[in-house]
């Protein structure tokens, strides 16, 4: 973990000595593993529930111009427990598979990102399955740090606002969830 | 206080406005202000927030820190609010974010974040009630498409070359339609000012139809007959996908408002393209091109309400027929609709009585046209919707319809449309499946302005 860490510091100083342009042209790809905090809210609810998590997220496209990228996006994130109930032998993932458009606004790696598509949400418990699948928006910002003229880090701020229906529990429902996930991650991007 | 600050921002960017554009009042294009276009719509969010607080002492707008507090903690859910509030009032209320930003020099695409940050901040900071993600989407989606829609009829209307009087009548008729691009022509003098017009200004070709007539509905109440309503169609065509390259983002549209007697609006569609491109030779007698549009779809009468912001791709295609301008035309779309909302039995959640949620869907047209003007149209569109908010459901919607028009006498003709409709409610938590359906005919008097030409 740590020396991920200085992996991430050292990619940073390199990209903002280096940067002098948007990284990203072609064919582009990333993939970013991250840590992630989600919070769940649900009709009638008179709270939300919060849980932290690992996330993944997966990046392909092309270039639209010199500042504006387009690409699909597929985003999950895991927690056991996901805040719907305490059994151990709970696990929860929920996700986004979306548009995304990219925007590079200067010269530097700086970007902002907006991507709508379809989310999906998936709770074990015991031997249950259920099973969500709606609509699903993000959006972020972040930074290319080239290291070599086909790779780069990416540093990734996001948030997944993902609506996914009626969820069944053994024993319970819970109407209309809500799941709200904010990712920090960091990317490898190639070109 | 928020008057004041944006008094002060109009000055300073006045000035670099007019440095940057030299003498002309109507610079091209015009000078981007980005912190003038956030500003304004702050603004908008202030002033309805005080005009509800103040004037009309609505307790959900009478917000403070601790209702922020907790809606930052708490974050989104769904809301209970009409069809027609949720569906037609919020894009509107979109719409002026993003005419913010087009009224301060942003193009389409910049003018989308202002969209989103306005809604957002309205959400969480000038209700009391949580933010709401209905909102949010349908404000923002839906305020992209009206927005550009209306900043083009907008542009269309004025004329930066007239004077007198009927430059006036027409900077007053387009307020209602775009009034942040209003409010922004009257605080820098361009009421007055006679300068060129804006590209939007002509769209090339142009079809408008304005109707009068009469509707006639059965099934429109589970228990009543023939319903006659009184009716006013408005049908815009603005520009035309084969006459004109793609530009920019809605540089072609479409746009149907019904009005009907007891309903006010009871349709508002619009669809315009996001993205064209030629799949054979321009100059070929029969072209194909792949379209992208973006479409905003309002429909609420008795017998059904559903509405929804959605993206869809397909093929148009025209097949010139003689030299005189005659033509068949088809469409091919298929849709992803990102947030939709329609009602049936048992749907929705509190005062709520329609669900929302995404879907998919297509449609099929093949019409009879002379210089895109259509005669005889036949259409077919069937929608899914997935309910994520109300019941466990999925609705279907099948939509099939007839439109003639009949020339009789100069630019009037004789105009009937018949339409049915059919949606099937399956629900997953046992209930019974639903089915409504209903048909309507429509008798109109029409008439018809068009222009040719790129």
């Amino acid at each position: 973990m740590r020396s991920f860490v200085w992996a991430g510091v050292l990619a940073l100083l390199a990209g903002g000595l280096s940067a002098q342009r948007p990284h990203r042209s072609g064919l582009w790809g990333e993939i970013a593993p991250g840590v992630g905090h989600a919070r769940l809210a649900c009709a009638g609810c008179p709270d939300v529930e919060t849980v932290n998590g690992v996330t993944t997220q997966f990046r392909i496209g092309g270039t639209i111009s010199r500042h504006v990228l387009i690409g699909v996006e597929t985003f999950s994130m895991i927690d056991r427990p996901f805040g719907v109930t305490s059994e151990d032998s709970t696990s929860a993932e929920s996700g986004t598979f979306a548009v995304i458009v990219m925007w590079f606004p200067g010269k530097s790696g700086l970007f902002f990102k907006g991507g709508v598509g379809t989310s999906y949400g998936d709770f074990v418990i015991a031997a249950d399955t259920s099973s969500g699948v709606g609509m699903g928006l993000t959006f972020g910002m972040g930074w290319d740090f080239p290291i070599s003229r086909k790779f780069a880090f990416t540093g990734n701020l996001g948030t997944y606002v993902t609506a996914l229906g009626d969820i069944v529990l053994p024993g319970r429902r819970v109407d209309d969830v809500i799941a709200t996930m904010y990712q920090l991650s960091v990317g490898f991007t190639f070109r | 206080m928020a008057a004041s600050l944006l008094a002060v921002l109009l000055l300073l960017q006045g000035d670099s406005a007019t440095r940057a554009a030299g003498t002309t009042a109507f610079p091209y294009p015009p000078p981007a202000r980005p912190v003038m276009a956030v500003a304004q719509t702050v603004l908008i969010n202030v002033f309805v927030n005080r005009v509800d607080a103040w004037v009309f002492n609505q307790d959900w707008a009478h917000v403070g820190p601790d209702d922020w507090a907790r809606n930052l903690r708490l974050g989104w859910e769904w809301d209970e609010d009409a069809f027609g509030t949720n569906m037609f009032a919020h894009p509107y209320h979109g719409a002026l974010y993003f005419n913010a930003g087009r009224a301060n020099g942003l193009d389409y695409f910049r003018s989308i974040p202002v969209v989103f940050f306005g809604s957002w901040t309205w959400e969480y900071f000038a209700e009391t009630y949580r933010p709401s993600l209905n909102d949010w989407v349908m404000t923002s989606f839906g305020g992209i498409a009206l927005g550009e829609m209306f900043h083009r009829v907008a542009a269309t209307i004025r004329d930066n070359q007239a004077r007198g009087g009927g430059r006036t009548f027409r900077e007053i008729a387009a307020l209602p339609i775009d009034p942040m691009g209003a409010f922004n022509r009257l605080v820098r003098g361009q009421w007055g000012a006679v300068g060129p017009n804006p590209p939007e200004h002509d769209p090339g070709s142009y079809v408008l139809r304005l109707g009068g007539g009469f509707r006639y509905a059965e099934g429109w109440t589970t228990d009543s007959g023939t319903a006659q309503l009184a009716a006013v169609i408005v049908d815009l065509l603005y520009g035309d996908p084969f006459a004109q390259e793609y530009r920019d983002p809605f540089d072609v549209f479409g746009l149907r408002l019904i009005l009907s007697a007891g309903g006010g609006i009871n349709v508002l569609r619009g669809s315009g393209r996001l993205y064209q491109k030629n799949l054979n030779s321009a100059s070929a007698r029969i072209r194909h091109v792949l379209g992208v549009n973006q479409r905003y779809d309002y429909i609420n009468n008795p017998a059904q309400s559903i509405g929804g912001q959605s993206v869809e791709v397909g093929v148009n295609s025209r097949w010139r027929l003689g030299s005189k301008g005659y033509g068949l035309r088809t469409a091919l779309f298929g849709d992803f609709i990102i947030l939709g909302a329609i009602d049936a039995p048992a749907t929705g959640f509190g005062e709520r009585n329609y669900d929302f949620g995404p879907g998919v869907g297509a449609r099929a047209e093949v019409a009879l046209e002379r210089h895109g003007a259509r005669f005889v149209r036949l259409m077919w569109q069937a929608e899914r919707i997935h309910a994520v908010s109300g019941a466990s459901a999925n609705h279907t919607v099948n939509f099939v319809g007839a439109e003639l028009n009949v020339p009789v006498w100069k630019a009037f003709a004789v105009a009937a449309h018949a339409t049915r409709f059919n949606r099937t409610s399956r629900y997953t938590d046992g209930s019974p499946t639903d089915s409504r359906n209903f048909t309507e005919g429509r008798l109109l008097l029409v008439w018809t302005q068009a222009g040719f030409g790129p």
